[in-house]
């Protein structure tokens, strides 16, 4: 936590008249209790820069001025790309110093679990509050004995199509494939017509996993069993998914997507090249904030021509992978209370509400009573989005979410393995590879 | 005359190249077609029947420095320049056009038909663009000035002063120049928290110097050892101190390779990213690698338009640096390979 600096708090506490214009006094008056703690208490919270751009200016706006006079608490948010917030939350571990509340991609939480402080009062409460966590948000932040760190939100992953060449093929929302099989006979109809299906089969951080853990768990695949330790890669079910993938990606899949990082999928399916990806919202979101630029090969605006729908299914049934933010307060910090308390605040139902809205269904909620928010009736294009997190995993699975599940996605093994058996390797030595790895990884 | 006619044989290859992508591009083919047609021929005409001309004097290879220096350095100019002409093309190409395919109708990928403004007007209007830059250039300018200051010394030392372990002091100073910066920035935050020195430029300024010191040093040791040792002989016998003939008789020989130190050592704090992007916190402190693509990337979006103004815009100084010294700095370079 930073002491104020002289200057801001002149400006701050100089004169009442000052205090009062900038409607310190009149917000205490009206939040009806006095401010928490002393004012000159400020926090420094590092966040992901948002997909949305209105809900970092809400948090750096308004919510910044009611967690002032609510809590007295100066708030100082950064935003910074995704790719950099690993090696600033490591350098703060590492160093004891740096930002009071760092937010955590995936089930970063597990990384750190040793330099983190204890938010299971202020998690707890909320989920009891909220009719509970979804499985993903529980996983990677929960050790199975504390909180380690506060679920923030889930990005809704999602299969976004293009309806009128869907149409083409007589597939609607409605009856959109629901096994593999079905999705591989459509897109190789369209595929022949320059419409693939768009899948990265690279090391992009969100798309690659997003895409291939849960193709594999629909297989009957697992990384390890259940106790966490014993390796159950290489089985038959792992090896029928690999086949069926390379027969797959031939038939129906835009073969340069080889090289895509995350935002390869977003320019393909935003230039009109592929018929269907798996995203977050953020394809049609754009296309639906930007309507004059982004338009179909016809004229017409893309967001017009767009549907969500989930991941098709395999043997053992459907899965998705939905990527899950939270909040860290690490050790380092002399006194959590602050950050703890702001958190506590942020998460209270009106305040998350506003920025919930303001995500227009970007993001799907930590807990489950944001599927009844209002938010889902505003779009229809958006309402799959709404129990989408139901169906999450998350990496790991069937052990744990800890340390050594995030180090395989983080080496892409999983991925790796798909794209060795599409680049002509025999699908057994792919999975053979991919075993050995997860070995390695999990004995150490 | 003959000059005249090679770089006229250059230009028609360049304008027929053109004429080809033109060609192809089926909503502009007529004007591929009359660049095809206007420049092809004669282009060949000219090239077959060059030697015919005899505008060369005897004994000179006409034909040699033209197939083997002249085009191919024009094709190699062509294509080192090409990604600032996609640099330039995307800052102005409008939204509209930066997500369409290759193979969409009257789609043109070289040019812009609509050429806009307004990335560039949202780079410096939405974000703290030129803050950055100003933050950049101080702290690169601190940075080069320290390390070229102790590089010049220890360069000097090393390739001059005889003193036990000279050669592995320099061979240390080399390896230090090769442990990662991503294994680096862990201990170095230690460091910076000791001294609280986080979130202010001189983080990065006395940090710089931890990479730019043993490059500094490397590239002058090699720069010196290629003076004569007479030169400074001579000022020693007429009388003259060592630290004497180091300033005024050896340092201004080696101008040349102390500019092209100082050049590589401002482009590469320039363009450092990761000790910039953990040791600087606040949105008004940071330096333009990091600051555009915190505010530029946005989750899987990316805005191609602001983050090439950005890279545009963030390169002019850089580029002006080196065409002010870039005489000087080639014959540095080539003076330190020598040694």
């Amino acid at each position: 936590m930073r002491c104020i600096a002289r200057r801001s708090l002149l400006k701050l506490s100089g004169a009442g008249a000052v205090a009062a214009g900038a409607g310190g006094l009149a917000g205490i008056l009206a939040a009806g209790r006095a401010p928490v703690f002393a004012q000159g208490t400020t926090l420094h919270w590092l966040k992901f820069v948002d997909f949305v751009p209105v809900s970092d200016q809400l948090i750096k706006g308004k919510l910044k001025e009611d967690c002032r006079k609510a809590l007295g608490i100066g708030l100082e948010v950064e935003t910074i790309n995704g790719d950099g917030v690993q090696a600033r939350i490591t350098s703060a571990i590492q160093a004891k110093s740096g930002p009071d509340i760092l937010m955590a991609v995936s089930n970063w939480a597990q990384l750190y679990a040793d330099s983190l402080a204890d938010v299971s009062d202020i998690a707890d409460a909320r989920g009891n509050a909220e009719g509970g966590y979804f499985d993903t948000a529980k996983a990677v932040a929960n050790d199975g004995k504390r909180w380690l760190a506060m679920p923030f939100t889930i990005l809704g992953v999602l299969l976004v199509n293009r309806t009128s060449w869907f149409a083409e093929e007589g597939v609607k929302a409605d009856n959109f494939p629901k096994t593999w099989e079905d999705f591989r006979a459509v897109g190789k109809k369209m595929k022949a017509k320059g419409r693939p299906f768009g899948q990265t089969l690279a090391h992009a951080f969100g798309d690659g996993p997003a895409g291939w853990y849960p193709y594999l768990w629909s297989w009957g695949g697992k990384e390890v069993e259940a106790d966490g330790k014993t390796v159950a890669l290489n089985s038959k079910e792992t090896v029928e998914s690999v086949k069926f993938a390379v027969a797959m990606w031939k038939d129906a899949f835009d073969e340069g997507a080889m090289s895509w990082d995350d935002a390869g999928n977003n320019r393909a399916f935003l230039a009109n090249t592929i018929s269907s990806t798996s995203n977050g919202a953020s394809i049609y979101l754009l296309a639906r904030s930007k309507a004059d630029t982004y338009s179909t090969e016809t004229g017409k605006p893309l967001k017009d021509d767009c549907f969500h729908a989930p991941l098709p299914g395999g043997p053992a049934g459907q899965f998705s992978y939905h990527v899950p933010f939270s909040n860290l307060i690490p050790t380092y910090v002399a006194d959590p209370k602050p950050a703890k308390e702001f958190l506590r605040w942020f998460h209270s139902k009106d305040v998350y509400d506003q920025w919930f809205t303001s995500q227009q269904g970007f993001s799907v909620g930590s807990t489950k009573v944001w599927e009844d928010d209002p938010v889902w009736k505003v779009d229809p294009v958006m309402a799959p989005f709404r129990t989408a997190a139901e169906s999450g995993r998350f990496a790991g699975y069937a052990g744990p979410a800890g340390r050594a599940a995030a180090e395989t996605i983080s080496k892409f093994i999983i991925v790796d393995m798909y794209a060795k058996a599409v680049q002509g390797a025999a699908p057994e030595d792919a999975v053979k590879w991919a075993h050995a790895e997860l070995v390695k990884i999990y004995a150490g | 005359m003959p000059e005249l006619t090679g770089w006229a044989v250059v230009v028609a290859l360049l304008a027929a190249t053109v004429g080809v992508i033109t060609a192809s591009d089926k909503s502009r083919s007529r004007w591929g077609w009359l660049l095809l047609c206007l420049f092809v021929p004669p282009a060949l005409i000219v090239l077959f029947f060059l030697p015919a001309l005899k505008l060369y004097g005897p004994g000179e290879q006409p034909w040699r420095r033209w197939v083997f220096f002249r085009v191919p350095i024009s094709a190699f100019v062509l294509v080192l320049l090409f990604p600032f002409y996609w640099m330039i093309i995307t800052t102005v190409r409008p939204d509209k056009e930066l997500y369409r395919p290759w193979q969409a109708p009257n789609y043109a990928p070289f040019w812009t038909a609509h050429p806009t403004l307004d990335h560039i007007r949202d780079l410096l209007t939405t974000t703290l663009f030129s803050t950055w830059m100003l933050n950049t250039m101080l702290i690169s300018l601190a940075a080069t000035a320290i390390s070229l200051f102790c590089g010049l010394l220890a360069g000097y030392a090393l390739s001059r002063l005889k003193f036990p372990f000279a050669g592995s002091i320099g061979t240390g100073i080399f390896i230090t120049y090769l442990v990662p910066q991503t294994l680096l920035f862990i201990p170095l935050s230690d460091i910076i928290r000791n001294f609280k020195l986080g979130d202010s430029p001189w983080a990065l300024i006395l940090t710089y110097p931890t990479f730019l010191i043993p490059f500094c040093t490397w590239l002058l040791m090699g720069y010196f050892k290629s003076i004569p040792k007479e030169l400074e002989e001579c000022a020693r016998i007429d009388g003259a101190p060592r630290w004497k003939a180091m300033l005024y008789i050896i340092f201004p020989v080696a101008i040349p390779g102390i500019l092209s130190a100082g050049i590589f050592a401002f482009t590469l704090s320039w363009n450092e990213f990761i000790y910039a992007l953990v040791f600087l916190a606040s949105p008004d402190q940071k330096t333009v690698p990091v600051g555009v693509t915190s505010e530029l990337v946005r989750g899987d979006v990316f805005y191609w338009g602001e983050l090439m103004a950005g890279a545009l815009l963030g390169s002019i100084p850089v580029a002006f640096v080196y065409s002010f010294f870039v005489e000087y700095y080639v014959s540095g370079i080539t003076g330190s390979v020598k040694g």
